[in-house]
């Protein structure tokens, strides 16, 4: 690590991990948030385990990266061709969620 | 409680949903008289070309649920752009339900899929149509379709071309999917879930049942109890109705409800009712040639708040008892019982080491008994007869509870509201208690489930992981009806990671038995909403 040096907010935190526990932690949150729909599939509303807390965290924090490429697409709309304009004008998820609605029309 | 106030409150997603079956009413007069063909040929045939006789390509390839065909429907407009008005996609939907529907037993064994049953937990029967659809879908949702192989294939190619990522997610991507999906998966569809069937040939050349009538009803509601009423129903178009009921709980509350129903494919009836602000739907089966009602109900918006509810002829019917409230009396001990049924004459008997002690109240389809047990009664189910009616199994006696399940077995709730469009997902969880039988084992075929009864309620943290998130704080509550509802959806700043109010919790359950407690414990699964969220998931 004495050769690198850190760039962004989560660098950081790795760098000021008191222990190699904490170390663990914020990679493997690095990895559920960032890219959670493509590198381990977690089920939608279950994780393998059928529990949560293999799920991004918030659930906000990725769901763009679900209705983008079409990835949860029986939970999530699809922006990719069922949905064009699910999210349009939404850009921050985090944010805008209560603006995003629920798609099958009753 | 907020939450309660909350789900109490009609949305306006159920109101529309209320417009859409109330619509659906009207517009069966269409369907009837051929406009709704006209329809389908107007609508439809642009892309789907007719073949005469009532069939179009693709469109009469399959056979599906009321529900399964406004969602296919639906799906025409807001990803095809057909336009149509509500009016219009109620007699279509009608109208396709009616001649490519499915007999009752092709639908029997995944009413859970249609009727809404919160938190089943699926034993797909099939395993490559499970490992093929169910990575997505309910199995159910698949079960309850029928298709030609060439249709069952051609879906795979329209799930391909619409959902491309089909081929890359896990399930996917690490085998060759594609050629499974259009080669042994889509044989094996057809085969197990093929178009042409014996039973919906036959149920084709029924003719149609007429609900109208008297009814005599009984059921179940998680939460509440048992219960047990009248309905009346009255013809006002062909397959539609008007639907007047009264129901009475056993906590002592009733209340009346009153509504429309529409019979879609002869017997897959949907009725929208009201009791002052509540909206309830029925989803049920007519069965035995319109003499007979069963299902389920939930509130509009909040499938898990319902019950079940069973319903025979009251004009007419062979004398039959439906329901003893409460279905299960301990050895040993004085009680009243409450008989409901049909036809209801003569004296009562409980069988064996059951005496009653006097008649409170009687008429043909309510008997009120004061009874008593001896304490050597033998433990189980037996019948109860009044005159010539008589139940299976409607009375259990017990000497003691022995253990106690929760139910649902994996309940899963979901967050909701807070301004977001959609609402809470509450859990409503029930205390079964069950009786060992002779064997002296439990979880033995000899076990006597006892019915639901009281039980004080409270939920810990599942697991390591969720005490360190603090998840039985943030996720949500329980009150003393066994009814979890959720916190508040979107990210809360007060947790690590400002993560939802998702959570694993364990729900703990404590019924007394005179001065004994016997407990169980389920996990419950708090989650996030779902925001595509058609009738069948």
């Amino acid at each position: 690590m004495n050769r690198l040096k850190p760039l962004n907010r989560k660098a950081h935190q790795i760098e000021a991990a008191p222990n190699d526990e904490a170390v663990e932690k914020v990679v493997a949150m690095t990895a559920a948030v960032a890219g959670c729909a493509t590198t381990f599939d977690p089920g939608w509303e279950l994780d393998p385990f059928l529990g949560v807390a293999g799920l991004c965290q918030p659930m906000e924090a990725d769901l763009y990266g679900c209705s983008d490429p079409c990835w949860w697409p029986a939970q999530v709309p699809d922006t990719l061709h069922t949905y064009p304009d699910w999210n349009t004008g939404k850009d921050d998820a985090a944010r805008d969620w209560k603006a995003l609605q629920s798609v099958f029309p009753k | 409680m907020r939450e309660i106030k909350h789900y109490r409150v009609p949305s306006r997603t159920a109101i529309l949903f209320t417009i859409l079956l109330a619509r659906c009413a009207v517009s069966e007069s269409l369907a009837s008289d051929g406009t709704a063909e006209a329809l389908v040929n107007s609508k439809c045939a642009v892309c789907h070309s007719a073949k005469g006789d009532g069939k179009w390509d693709r469109i009469s390839e399959s056979r599906r649920t009321p529900e399964g065909w406004d969602m296919t429907v639906a799906r025409m407009s807001f990803a095809h752009g057909v336009k149509m008005t509500r009016e219009e996609r109620s007699s279509i939907v009608k109208y396709l339900s009616d001649a490519y529907g499915l007999s009752p037993d092709e639908s029997a064994a995944h009413r859970y899929i249609v009727d809404r049953t919160p938190s089943v937990v699926e034993h797909p029967e099939n395993k490559l149509i499970g490992d093929t659809c169910a990575r997505c879908h309910s199995y159910g949702r698949i079960a309850v379709q029928r298709r030609t192989e060439a249709d069952w294939r051609k879906l795979v190619h329209f799930h391909v071309g619409q959902f491309p990522a089909i081929e890359i997610q896990a399930g996917g991507r690490d085998r060759n999917w594609f050629e499974i999906a259009t080669g042994d998966a889509s044989v094996e569809l057809g085969k197990v879930y093929g178009f042409e069937s014996d039973s919906w040939n036959k149920w084709k050349a029924q003719k149609p049942a007429d609900a109208s009538g008297s009814w005599r009803l009984v059921g179940h509601k998680p939460g509440t109890g048992a219960y047990e009423g009248t309905a009346t129903v009255k013809r006002t178009g062909n397959d539609a109705y008007s639907v007047s009921m009264t129901v009475r709980y056993e906590n002592g509350t009733s209340e009346q409800l009153s509504g429309s129903a529409l019979v879609y494919t002869g017997h897959e009836w949907r009725a929208t009712l009201k009791s002052g602000e509540r909206e309830i739907n029925q989803v049920m089966t007519l069965a035995d040639g319109g003499r007979s009602l069963s299902g389920r109900w939930f509130e509009s918006g909040y499938d898990a708040i319902g019950g079940t509810l069973r319903a025979v002829r009251a004009d007419g019917a062979k004398p039959t008892v439906l329901s003893v409230q409460p279905a299960a009396l301990k050895a040993g001990t004085r009680g009243r019982l409450v008989i409901n049924g049909v036809g209801l004459d003569g004296d009562v008997s409980l069988g064996n080491g059951v005496k009653v002690l006097s008649v409170a109240e009687r008429s043909a389809e309510r008997v009120v008994v004061e009874v008593e047990s001896a304490k050597d009664a033998v433990t189980g189910p037996r019948e109860v007869k009044v005159g010539n009616a008589r139940s299976g199994d409607a009375l259990k006696v017990y000497q003691r509870i022995d253990y106690v399940k929760i139910t649902p077995d994996h309940p899963m709730a979901r967050v909701g509201g807070n301004g977001g469009s959609m609402n809470k997902v509450p859990a409503q969880l029930e205390a079964l208690a069950y009786t060992v039988g002779a064997d002296g084992k439990a979880g033995t075929a000899d076990d006597v489930q006892l019915g639901a009864m009281p039980a004080t309620w409270s939920f810990d943290n599942l697991n390591k992981v969720a005490a360190e998130m603090k998840d039985a704080k943030f996720a949500g509550r329980i009150d003393q009806t066994g009814l979890f509802m959720t916190n508040d959806a979107g990210p809360n700043p007060q947790r690590k990671y400002r993560t939802n109010n998702a959570g694993e919790l364990k729900v703990t359950a404590a019924v007394k038995d005179g001065t004994r407690t016997v407990k169980a414990t389920a996990p419950l699964i708090v989650t996030v909403q779902r925001f595509n969220d058609p009738p069948i998931r």
